[in-house]
């Protein structure tokens, strides 16, 4: 319940702070020579500008729980199926980027727990706070100068390769062109999650059942795996509810880097151009994204920790 | 029972853990020495700051100065006469490294100092008062953690540039950079109100409160000599890691072209010259490298003192 | 009549700020079969510590540096890795202090206890279910099906000990290795423990090492009992020897600050204590590790450390005021 208004309250806020700055169209249109008065208003009726800003509000609002955005003023389509495709293009970044990031943490963090204080667990916990500091966009540039620029390896930019694709192939030219974006999300997901994870199983291996299990003959392997990281793992399972908030809401940096043409893109472009119902469509559809995130997160602690039940 | 017996007895009595005072700052300080990368944390947040105040005295260059596009020294490489080489538009890239440090530093401690008020302010007040001011409160800064913030700050940016234009308002310098700051510590507030509000709840326990209480304490005096003061370590750790989050989201927010054409920041820099990385680099790594250094300065330095104030047993 | 187990000069060390501390030195004690042997001793007399190197599992940094010990025919020191391994659980148990952290807690008892089944006996499912809900029924626990499916969590401190000494008895071993099994428990929780475990060991035939702090418990429990101080055994005899004729000066300071109910406490008599404080083993009082707190202490006690010496069959004593050999260090 909290929740639809929380998302309720976000949309009315932006809402009413683009509708503040006065008519688009009068914004758009000033310069543009041969636009008749009459055309003008009748693009304000269009689009309901000639009535109250609450009401316009509603107005959308109706419009979006059927499924309508809207139309997008600079692109003239409908913001819908606009926000689906690039979305797609985002998670394609994203959600990869997560898993791997979590299964390389997982093998990373293992080895590192386990031999606490070596030199080994030192170069780990450096790396990863390394990894964990360095600003996202910064280790784009990076790749890009180093693999982009000096190396020529892979493309600096864009999804797809505007001419021929790689090899003859969409699917193998899609692939080449993530390598870079893929791997400075993955960086900084596995740093964060190693370090936490890593800090958790060192605790988790002092506890008794841990030394309860070796002493019941189960092989060392078994007890790390079995035992230790399984109850390690469950915090930082639900850390990945709000990890991939920060990625979702960092979006726009990576793409800009990159050039790659997903929603967080667009969302830039449309705050430059004051695509109001594309900034609206996109602010609503992320907000909701997140909150129902935040409730999943909240259920799947529920559901993977035994000690945990709802009241 | 003999005199001796009764102070063998008092001498292993189990001793009371005193709350602390302001003795404690000199421990921590002690402690903070003796922990690496906390002190690593420090330097770098220091050289910062030196930075920043010698900008105007070191920096070879006028920050505005395009005197290199005359003779086509623009996107020049590093030389004798242009230490980091210049950028697109011919600035100096030293010059302008060296002055995006006092906006750094201004941006991150404005946006936090917004932010520790009003985060204290709730998280103190939740915690203290409990109840249905607690539950309301929480509600408040749960609705500000789940919202897209960074999203949300840059349309609000632009949205405010727009909205000046044609105003009063549009020749206020720097206008720009500040609304940033104030937004970034409107939207900043939610971590120091829960951490906030959980040292309030734990302290409000204690017994030197309960003291307190008992000698007829007014509730300004409890909350701000006894409790504050207290749950101010814990509170400058999160505060420190905060500039240096502000900082970035600053850089990032200038990176996407919505910062202070005026002003100049790191992310600015970024911004200008981002289109010609491949034939001027240095003039975006130079930035990029203040960017990291100054964020990862603050954050050795909040790990450093979390450290310090909340010594964790070692094996 | 050769010893299940048999501990010779077992030392553990570990490292303190550059130097090596040694925990334990020179511990010897021995298990007959389906004996209970008592090791008592103050917190830091290397007790647990003990038990735990019996299996090889001392933390780190600590390690064992020297010593034996036999079992079945074997040195569980010099032994691979795989076959200790196949002995943990399998041939030697553990019963731990603290129930509630000793058990997974986010696995059902079933599925803990099955796994070892597993592991061991190669069982497959079913059948490992059926053994392990026989084994808690042997412990007491009644609707040991219904109990199989649940989480430690939803145990009383009693179940949960009852499911730990399940799990030790499982594959029914010659010894148990109980450490402190009932300090984290209720007192009448205590006694029933007590008697199970009693009970348990008659009926498999196991031996058990019990530590613990508590003469109380020994009394009861033990055939044999092995007083530890600071690292090192001091008295090592049959119960009753112990208690009624003890020969070391710890022992017998020992049981006479034990509070006793048939001793009347008014007038001038006084809880005895020993004076002073254990020593800090990183910097160990030289020669006889109790000298400084022993009322017998001699010129050669602060030179020499006492070897152990047996004065009457199965009674071993190491104090050079009660005839033993003294080395110097």
């Amino acid at each position: 319940m909290f929740a639809v208004v929380l998302v309720l309250g976000v949309s009315a806020i932006i809402f009413f702070l683009i509708n503040s700055i006065g008519s688009p169209i009068d914004m758009l249109m000033a310069d543009r020579p041969g636009v008749t008065d009459q055309a003008i208003a009748a693009l304000k009726a269009y689009y309901h500008l000639d009535r109250g800003v609450i009401v316009r509000y509603f107005i959308w609002l109706g419009s979006v729980a059927r499924g309508d955005f809207g139309t997008s003023i600079t692109y003239n389509q409908p913001v819908g199926p606009m926000l689906v495709g690039f979305g797609l293009e985002t998670l394609k970044l994203q959600l990869p980027a997560i898993f791997l990031g979590l299964a390389l943490a997982v093998g990373i963090a293992a080895v590192a727990a386990v031999r606490q204080y070596s030199r080994v667990d030192f170069t780990v916990m450096t790396g990863a706070l390394l990894g964990h500091s360095l600003p996202g966009f910064l280790v784009g540039i990076l790749l890009i100068l180093i693999f982009a620029y000096w190396l020529g390896v892979f493309p600096s930019y864009g999804a797809y390769s505007t001419l021929t694709p790689l090899w003859g192939s969409t699917f193998a030219d899609g692939l080449w062109h993530m390598v870079l974006p893929l791997t400075m999300l993955t960086l900084f997901n596995t740093a964060t999650l190693t370090l936490l994870l890593r800090a958790n199983m060192v605790d988790v291996l002092r506890h008794d059942y841990i030394m309860a299990a070796r002493a019941s003959g189960l092989p060392e392997r078994r007890v790390v795996f079995g035992h230790a990281l399984r109850n390690a793992i469950i915090p930082v399972l639900t850390y990945l509810g709000i990890l991939f908030g920060l990625m979702l809401a960092t979006a726009p940096v990576t793409e800009t880097v990159f050039t790659w043409p997903g929603a967080g893109l667009l969302y830039i472009t449309a705050i430059q151009q004051l695509d109001y119902p594309v900034i609206m469509g996109e602010t609503l559809v992320v907000t909701v994204m997140l909150v129902l995130f935040t409730l999943l997160t909240d259920i799947a602690y529920v559901l993977i920790d035994p000690r945990i039940r709802l009241e | 029972m003999s005199g001796a017996d009764a102070d063998q007895i008092a001498a292993a009595l189990p001793r009371r853990r005193l709350p602390r005072g302001p003795g404690n700052l000199r421990q921590g300080w002690r402690r903070l020495r003796r922990n690496r990368t906390g002190m690593l944390g420090l330097l770098l947040v220091v050289l910062v700051v030196v930075v920043a105040v010698l900008a105007p005295v070191i920096a070879p260059y006028a920050p505005n100065d395009q005197s290199a596009m005359l003779h086509f020294g623009a996107q020049a490489p590093p030389s004798g006469a242009h230490w980091f080489g210049t950028d697109r538009s011919g600035y100096d890239v030293l010059t302008r490294t060296l002055y995006g440090a006092p906006t750094a530093l201004v941006v991150g401690l404005g946006a936090m100092l917004i932010a520790s008020f009003i985060g204290v302010a709730v998280g103190g007040i939740a915690g203290y008062l409990g109840g249905a001011a607690d539950e309301l409160l929480m509600r408040g800064t749960e609705f500000f953690l789940v919202i897209p913030v960074f999203i949300v700050i840059l349309a609000v940016v632009r949205l405010f540039g727009v909205v000046v234009i044609g105003t009063p308002l549009e020749g206020v310098p720097f206008l720009n950079l500040g609304a940033i700051i104030v937004l970034l510590g409107l939207f900043g507030w939610p971590p120091l109100a829960r951490l906030a509000r959980a040292e309030f709840l734990r302290l409000k326990q204690m017994e030197f409160v309960e003291a307190a209480r008992c000698i007829g304490a007014r509730p300004r005096d409890i909350i701000f000599r006894h409790i504050l003061p207290n749950a101010l370590p814990s509170l400058v750790v999160v505060a420190a890691l905060g500039i240096g989050g502000a900082i970035l989201a600053e850089a990032m927010i200038s990176f996407l072209g919505f910062g202070d054409p005026k002003t100049v920041s790191w992310g600015q820099s970024l911004y200008f010259n981002y289109q010609v990385l491949k034939v001027a680099p240095w003039a975006v790594l130079a930035p990029g490298l203040a960017i990291f250094l100054t964020v990862l300065g603050f954050n050795l330095l909040a790990d450093g003192l979390s450290d310090a104030f909340n010594p964790r047993l070692k094996q | 009549m050769t010893p299940l187990l048999d501990v010779r000069g077992l030392a553990v060390q570990f490292p303190v700020r550059g130097s090596d501390v040694r925990a334990i030195d020179g511990v010897d004690f021995a298990v007959g079969r389906q004996e209970t042997l008592g090791l008592v001793g103050e917190s830091g007399s290397g007790k647990t510590l003990s038990s735990l190197a019996v299996l090889r599992l001392v933390p780190p940094p600590a390690r064992i540096v020297a010593g034996s010990v036999g079992f079945e025919g074997n040195d569980l020191l010099r032994l691979d890795a795989a076959r200790m391994g196949a002995l943990r659980g399998r041939r030697i148990a553990m019963v731990f202090q603290n129930p509630a952290y000793s058990l997974n807690p986010i696995l059902s008892v079933g599925a803990q206890l099955g796994e070892i089944l597993g592991w061991h006996e190669k069982l497959p499912r079913r059948r490992a279910a059926e053994r392990v809900a026989d084994m808690l029924h042997l412990v007491g626990i009644t609707d040991a099906v219904r109990r199989m499916r649940q989480f430690p969590h939803e145990l009383s401190g009693g179940m949960k000990q009852r499911v730990c000494i399940a799990r030790a008895l499982l594959c029914h071993p010659a010894l148990v290795l109980a450490d402190e099994p009932t300090t984290n428990l209720d007192a009448t929780i205590q006694a029933q423990i007590l008697e199970l475990l009693q009970e348990l060991k008659q009926r498999l035939g196991s031996s058990m090492i019990l530590v613990t702090h508590d003469m109380g418990v020994v009394a009861r429990m033990a055939d044999r009992i092995g007083v530890m101080y600071a690292g090192t055994v001091c008295e090592t005899a049959d119960a009753a020897t112990i208690f009624r004729a003890p020969l070391h000066p710890y022992t017998r300071a020992l049981l006479e600050s034990m509070p006793r109910a048939d001793r009347s406490y008014r007038g001038h008599r006084v809880l005895q204590v020993i004076p002073g404080r254990i020593p800090n083993l990183a910097d160990p009082p030289p020669g006889c590790r109790f000298h400084p707190r022993c009322p017998e202490a001699g010129a050669d006690c602060r030179r020499l450390r006492p070897l152990p010496l047996e004065v009457a069959p199965g009674h071993v004593v190491s104090c050079l005021r009660r005839g033993s050999d003294g080395v110097a260090e």
